[in-house]
C-alpha cells in the first residue's frame, strides 16, 4: 500500500515538475535581466527546500538524542530522518550554490561576492558536508551521537542564513516580508509559486526514498552484527 | 538489464553536466563595455538575449544534473544493498 502511495505521489510530482518547467519558460520576460531572471524559478525553491530539509535533519537529530537510551529502534528511525534530511538538503543547497553564481554573473557581472547571504549559505553547506563526512568516516557507537549534535548546530544556522539577506549587500533583499519595495508581479508570482510546489514535492519524494534506503542499510548492518556474533 | 539501467542512470547526469558546460562555452561574446557608442539599446538587448538564454539553460541543466546524479547514486546503493541482502539469504539457506 505504501509503495502504491509513493508511486502515485512520484507520478503526481513528475506532472508538477513538467508543469513547473512550462510555467518557468513561459513566464513573461523581465525588462532588465531578460531570460536569465528565470533562474530564480529553480534557485529560490531549491533554497527553500534545502532549509526545510536541514530543519528535518535537526528534528531527526533531536529525536535520536531523545530516544537513543529509552527506545533504540525508534532512535534509529529518527537518525534515518536526520541523515536523509542532511543529505537531500546538501543536494538542494549545492543547486543553490551553483545556480546562484550563474544568475549573479548575468545580473551583477561577477560570479561571487562575500556578502552576508552568500557567505552564510556557503558556511551552512560546509556544516552539512562535514556532517556527512563525519558519518562516513567516524566509526564506533558514538558516531550517531556526535553527528546528531552537529546536525542540531547546523539547524540553528538556518535562521541566521534566512535573515542574512536583510543585511545590505550584493544579494537581493527579501522578496516576501521585506520593506515596501519587496514583492513580485502577479504574472511572475504564479510560476514562482508553482515551481516552489513542484520542487517541494520532488524533494519529498527524494527524501522519502533516501530515508527508506537508510533504514535498509541499518537493517543490513544489524544483520551483519548478528551474523558476526553467531559466528 | 539492471546493469544497463544503472549505466544509463550514471551517464545521464554526466551528459547533462557536459551539456551545461558546452552551453556556457558556446554562448556568444558579450558586447564591448562601450557598446553605447556602437549600438542602440534595442540592438544591445538583441545581442545579450542569447547569452541570457544560455545561462538560463545552463542553470536548469546543471540543476537536473545534480538531482539526477543523486538519484543515480541512491539507485546504485539501493541495488547493491538488495544484492547483498539476497546473497546473505542465499548463503543462509545453503548452510
Amino acid at each position: 500500500m505504501r509503495k502504491i502511495l509513493l508511486g502515485l505521489f512520484a507520478a503526481m510530482t513528475t506532472v508538477l515538475m513538467v508543469w513547473g518547467f512550462h510555467l518557468a519558460v513561459n513566464a513573461p520576460a523581465e525588462m532588465m535581466q531578460g531570460d536569465a531572471y528565470r533562474i530564480i524559478f529553480y534557485h529560490v525553491p531549491s533554497a527553500m527546500v534545502a532549509f526545510l530539509f536541514f530543519a528535518v535533519s535537526m528534528a531527526g537529530s533531536i529525536g535520536y538524542l531523545a530516544y537513543r537510551e529509552k527506545n533504540p529502534t525508534r532512535a534509529l528511525a529518527w537518525d534515518g530522518w536526520a541523515v536523509a534530511g542532511a543529505e537531500v538538503g546538501v543536494v538542494f543547497c549545492t543547486v543553490v550554490l551553483v545556480t546562484g553564481p550563474l544568475w549573479g554573473y548575468r545580473a551583477w557581472g561577477i560570479w561571487w561576492a562575500w556578502d552576508a547571504r552568500l557567505t552564510t549559505t556557503l558556511l551552512l553547506w560546509l556544516i552539512y558536508v562535514s556532517y556527512l563526512l563525519l558519518r562516513r568516516f567516524a566509526g564506533g557507537s558514538q558516531m550517531r551521537t556526535s553527528s546528531a549534535v552537529l546536525g542540531i548546530f547546523g539547524g540553528i544556522a538556518v535562521p541566521i542564513v534566512y535573515i542574512s539577506n536583510r543585511i545590505p549587500g550584493q544579494h537581493p533583499g527579501p522578496v516576501f516580508g521585506g520593506d515596501s519595495s519587496s514583492g513580485m508581479a502577479p504574472e511572475i508570482l504564479r510560476p514562482f509559486l508553482g515551481n516552489i510546489l513542484a520542487w517541494l514535492c520532488w524533494g519529498l519524494v527524494v527524501l522519502i526514498l533516501r530515508h527508506r534506503l537508510e533504514l535498509k542499510q541499518q537493517a543490513a548492518a544489524a544483520r551483519d552484527a548478528e551474523q558476526a556474533l553467531n559466528a | 538489464m539492471k546493469k544497463i539501467a544503472a549505466r544509463i542512470a550514471a551517464v545521464i547526469p554526466i551528459a547533462l553536466l557536459a551539456w551545461a558546460i558546452y552551453t556556457l562555452l558556446s554562448a556568444p561574446p558579450e558586447p564591448p563595455g562601450d557598446w553605447r557608442l556602437h549600438m542602440t539599446q534595442a540592438q544591445h538587448d538583441l545581442a545579450v538575449a542569447p547569452i541570457d538564454h544560455a545561462y538560463r539553460v545552463a542553470a536548469y541543466t546543471v540543476t537536473w544534473a545534480i538531482q539526477m546524479g543523486f538519484l543515480a547514486w541512491m539507485g546504485l546503493k539501493w541495488t547493491a544493498q538488495t544484492r547483498d541482502g539476497s546473497e546473505d539469504a542465499h548463503g543462509t539457506r545453503r548452510s
